[in-house]
């Protein structure tokens, strides 16, 4: 069974960082802070998710 | 007579803000009503005094930003304005028949767009304007999103060896009248310094005001009592929404939601960024809900909203387009 939750995050982050090269030089680095909170939600939901099996 | 259809149009700018008062009182509320910490009453109350004074906390960056950032000030008139309203109003009053809880921000962007786009074109959107605030519309309810989830996460493991958990339920429960206020700090600022902004930006189409000038002391009081006596009236429809319907909360999740929303508001506000209170608190809240397991989100519900979020700023923008047309028949 896959974990759709890491799915959901990743798919987060991957939307987060399609959005940094539109994003103002500004929001930047707001951006890409955001994409890599979702990618490190995405693996520790995924590591939890392994834990349990 | 251009002078009595101004404040005629200030006084409908009022209106909306009222509107968008009564719309979104439910996202300030639904968590401390659905987890009983005051009854409806007291909730609305609570929330509507600290939209009020949020004017004394924030500075009116995001009245600015509507003022100026979203259409060329040259196209701004008296009817352009109105007809941009009239579209958001419309908007609004559709979905708050039909219980979705959309956003007044997009549909006043999306209505202002439309009228001027209407009178003049494309080329009259200020391309990095509408930029900033279309990053915003998706990462608002995101950042919520993941904050939500963090803080519940944090939440869950400094209290987990705690035996006696009504005593814990208490404290949350105190803690959410913070952060009810916050997050009602957050909404006031945000929402109320928009209606800001389009009587900022009449005052300076009627020539009342200098291009580039501040927002009149008299404005921002008059904007904050709209939005307050609005939250008083509330609307109960989308309370049911918001409160129960995505995700079921305990004190703990209503806390780690209102804190995560209004960090996300305070954060939007002292940037100039407008953004909509009620996509960050749904993020917030379907955060809550994910830190528990995906299916613990009622996802048609969650999905209701993601369309409500999809169709505003284009159901707004034709209805405001539409309306300046006849606006325009008139003039």
């Amino acid at each position: 069974m896959t974990d759709k939750r890491a799915a959901f995050f990743a798919l987060m982050a991957l939307t987060c960082t399609a959005l940094v090269p539109v994003a103002d030089a500004q929001f930047r680095n707001l951006t890409v802070g955001v994409a890599v909170t979702y990618l490190v939600l995405a693996l520790a939901s995924f590591l939890d998710h392994r834990s349990r099996q | 007579m251009e002078d009595l259809t101004l404040w005629l149009v200030v006084l409908v700018a009022l209106g909306f803000d009222f509107v968008n008062g009564f719309h979104d009182a439910a996202n300030s509320i639904a968590t401390v009503v659905s987890t009983r910490v005051l009854t409806p009453r007291q909730a609305v109350m609570w929330a509507a005094g600290f939209n009020f004074i949020a004017f004394l906390v924030f500075g009116t960056h995001v009245a600015t930003t509507i003022a100026k950032d979203v259409v060329v000030q040259d196209v701004l008139s008296i009817g352009v304005i109105f007809a941009g309203l009239l579209g958001a109003i419309v908007w609004d009053l559709i979905t708050f028949y039909l219980g979705l809880p959309t956003s007044s921000s997009h549909a006043l962007v999306g209505g202002m767009a439309g009228a001027a786009v209407a009178k003049a074109g494309f080329d009259v959107l200020v391309t990095e304007g509408i930029r900033k605030i279309g990053l915003f519309i998706v990462l608002s309810p995101l950042i919520g999103l993941a904050l939500g989830l963090i803080l519940t996460v944090v939440f869950a493991w400094s209290f987990h060896r705690v035996r006696r958990v009504d005593r814990l339920n208490k404290g949350f429960r105190r803690g959410q009248l913070v952060s009810a206020a916050a997050f009602s700090l957050g909404h006031g600022a945000n929402d109320a310094q928009k209606t800001m902004g389009i009587i900022l930006a009449l005052l300076i189409a009627g020539g009342h005001v200098q291009a580039g000038g501040d927002v009149p002391l008299w404005v921002v009081l008059a904007a904050h009592t709209a939005i307050g006596l609005g939250t008083l009236t509330g609307g109960w429809r989308i309370v049911k929404t918001m409160g129960s319907k995505i995700t079921r909360l305990q004190p703990a999740g209503g806390m780690a939601a209102e804190s995560a929303a209004a960090a996300t508001l305070f954060f939007t506000s002292a940037a100039g960024i407008p953004v909509s209170t009620t996509h960050t608190i749904t993020g917030a809240i379907v955060g809550v809900g994910a830190s528990r397991r995906l299916s613990a989100v009622r996802w048609g519900v969650a999905s209701r909203v993601v369309w409500a979020w999809v169709l505003t700023i284009p159901g707004a923008f034709l209805i405001a387009a539409v309306s300046y047309k006849v606006v325009e028949l008139f003039a």
